[in-house]
């Protein structure tokens, strides 16, 4: 390997822990993931954003080497996992959706079982210690039987870290969970994120749900990418959708449509009225309204990338 | 050393999980009742079957011997020994793949040749020691409850009478060989449990391979016959053949000898290769499998 290759190695190793470049999965005739290009830095919490079938689980899976790419290039820790597989893996932890774990074995042996597969041996305390990180240390002897679901899903992240990764990937971390698990499970991620140093890519088909815990995200759709970059730059655009309800939608109507709001007005139901503006003319617009003796009955500000998100999904539900 | 820890993890498994032990407790209750029925009505069953004989020869000695009683239950029981085979060798992969945990474990930095290499290993081990635990109960407990004799083994044809001196060797080779018969059965299911996602598909396809193939060798057709030799149902109860003695020119017996080594020999090659086969497609399939499950 020469200097500028081996400088380059540890330059990729320090800042980008994966970068996937032109990654394409086909199932006979059916793209997967068509040509997805994308990065993740070391120690961010990456949300990885799509609907359900929009080809998330399928990347993370390639990523994991579970599934064999068609087409394109995976790197992790600026290597490359074709090539130093064994390697990348025991640097990462990863839960792939729901695991149910081994039911008639307790949490401690599980996590004996998958340490061991990893190439360590933990002793009794350490296993304590990796469980109390889940908060699961009290039900360390309960067989796995008797877990609900969203402990599973815990011991599930506890297994990830068996081996103490650098990188841990969680694919829909929180599905099936109730409010108090998705809660718990957020807390966790945010605190191997922020405590523990360790990069971190969750998968969701929630934005509300990413946007609580990422840094950066990415959003597919139907394998291929919308849109990708910081959490804070995505969702605090200049500009917002504002969704008006008023009094008489119809007379509301006519009155933006004669006025220099008229080209800001995206679309209108018997509901409500739909206008994109800038933040800073928020006030000038209700003002407006107001003034020209529009009885408003409610506004609501909906960020313009959840809107895109929502209508995402609106289309798939068609 | 990643093979070892792998197999040792995957011996873990199989002896934790409650479900193994269904094999090793029907083998235990069949062999049981079937010494208890002997036990209580053995004497009078066998005078019924070898009354045609008494009224020619005078057979002396306690016919009723625990190294029959080996030779009855082994017959009995080999025949429906894959089902339990199947049990633990149909789960290796499919079981894993069903809770999830196969994708769990391959996030680990294990090779994908080495982990089919131990769990088909730790399904071989498995194997092995159900063998000896029939053997335990079907030779064991037989000739202790029923005593050590000459053994008697009545044939549609012929008779034949093996000196008590010369029947161990015979069963610990029977043995053997029916450990291969059932490692092939063993490698069949854990072929199947490659493309599987539930047990049930793997045991339940072995299985009906098993009665399709057995159902083959019993029609006497010739489209069948070019077949047969080939199909390894047809080697499966290749062990009989160790109780089969020459005889000398004046009809003596003669000890130590097989009647038929090497169709025994042959019988036990094509078992081999089976298993080969069987595994090489199985680290070939898997080596390939995107995991979906």
């Amino acid at each position: 390997m020469g200097q500028v290759d081996f400088l380059s190695t540890i330059i990729n190793y320090t800042n980008l822990h994966i970068q996937v470049d032109q990654l394409t999965k086909q199932f006979g005739n059916f793209t997967s993931v068509d040509n997805l290009s994308f990065s993740v830095n070391a120690g961010e919490v990456y949300g990885f954003l799509g609907q359900n079938g929009a080809g998330k689980s399928t990347t993370i899976r390639m990523i994991l080497s579970l599934i064999k790419p068609t087409h394109g290039t995976i790197k992790l820790f600026g290597k490359s996992l074709q090539d130093d597989r064994e390697y990348i893996l025991s640097k990462t932890g990863a839960m792939v959706e729901k695991p149910d774990l081994y039911k008639y074995l307790n949490a401690i042996d599980n996590m004996k079982i998958f340490s061991k597969y990893g190439g360590l041996s933990l002793s009794r305390d350490e296993i304590m210690n990796q469980l109390s990180v889940v908060g699961l240390e009290s039900r360390a002897h309960d067989k796995v039987k008797k877990y609900s679901q969203g402990m599973k899903q815990r011991l599930g992240i506890a297994i990830a870290m068996v081996n103490n990764p650098d990188l841990i990937i969680l694919d829909e971390p929180t599905n099936g969970l109730d409010p108090q698990g998705i809660t718990d499970i957020r807390n966790l991620i945010l605190m191997l994120s922020r405590d523990k140093k360790k990069t971190v890519v969750v998968s969701s088909h929630l934005l509300s749900e990413v946007e609580q815990i990422a840094d950066s995200m990415l959003i597919i759709n139907k394998g291929k990418k919308i849109v990708e970059g910081r959490v804070t730059d995505l969702l605090n655009p200049g500009k917002v959708q504002l969704e008006i309800e008023t009094l008489n939608n119809e007379e509301a109507k006519l009155i933006l449509r004669s006025s220099t709001w008229s080209d800001l007005l995206k679309g209108n139901s018997k509901e409500k009225l739909i206008i994109e503006v800038n933040r800073a003319n928020i006030q000038d617009l209700t003002k407006y309204l107001v003034d020209h003796g529009v009885g408003l009955v409610g506004i609501k500000s909906v960020n313009s990338l959840e809107a895109y998100f929502l209508s995402l999904t609106s289309e798939h539900a068609v | 050393m990643q093979y070892s820890r792998i197999t040792f993890i995957e011996l873990y498994k199989i002896f934790r999980n409650p479900r193994t032990y269904i094999a090793f407790s029907v083998v235990a209750l069949v062999v049981g009742l079937i010494q208890l029925g002997f036990y209580t009505d053995g004497e009078t069953y066998l005078e019924f079957g070898l009354r045609s004989l008494t009224d020619t020869f005078d057979l002396h000695g306690k016919i009723l011997n625990g190294y029959l009683m080996a030779y009855i239950i082994l017959q009995t029981l080999l025949v429906n020994l894959p089902l339990l085979v199947s049990l633990v060798a149909g789960d290796m992969i499919s079981g894993e793949a069903s809770i999830g945990t196969l994708r769990l474990i391959l996030t680990k930095p294990i090779s994908r040749n080495v982990l089919i290499m131990a769990k088909f290993t730790a399904a071989g081990i498995y194997t092995l020691i159900l063998l000896l635990w029939m053997a335990f109960w079907s030779l064991g407990i037989s000739v202790l409850i029923f005593g050590a004799d000459d053994m008697l083994i009545l044939k549609s044809d012929m008779i034949t009478q093996i000196l008590s001196s010369d029947v161990l060797w015979r069963y610990i080779a029977a043995f053997g060989f029916a450990i291969i018969a059932m490692l092939t059965v063993a490698s069949l299911s854990f072929f199947l449990s490659v493309f599987a996602e539930n047990s049930i598909g793997p045991i339940m396809a072995s299985m009906s391979i098993i009665i399709v193939f057995t159902i083959i060798n019993t029609l006497d057709l010739p489209i069948f016959n070019h077949i047969k030799p080939y199909l390894f149902t047809s080697h499966m109860l290749g062990w009989k053949g160790f109780f089969d003695i020459r005889v000398d020119v004046n009809n003596e017996q003669i000890k130590g000898s097989i009647e038929n080594l090497p169709g025994v020999l042959f019988s036990a090659g094509v078992l081999i290769m089976h298993i080969i086969g069987f595994l090489w497609a199985s680290i070939w399939v898997f080596k390939r499998k995107d995991i979906l499950s």
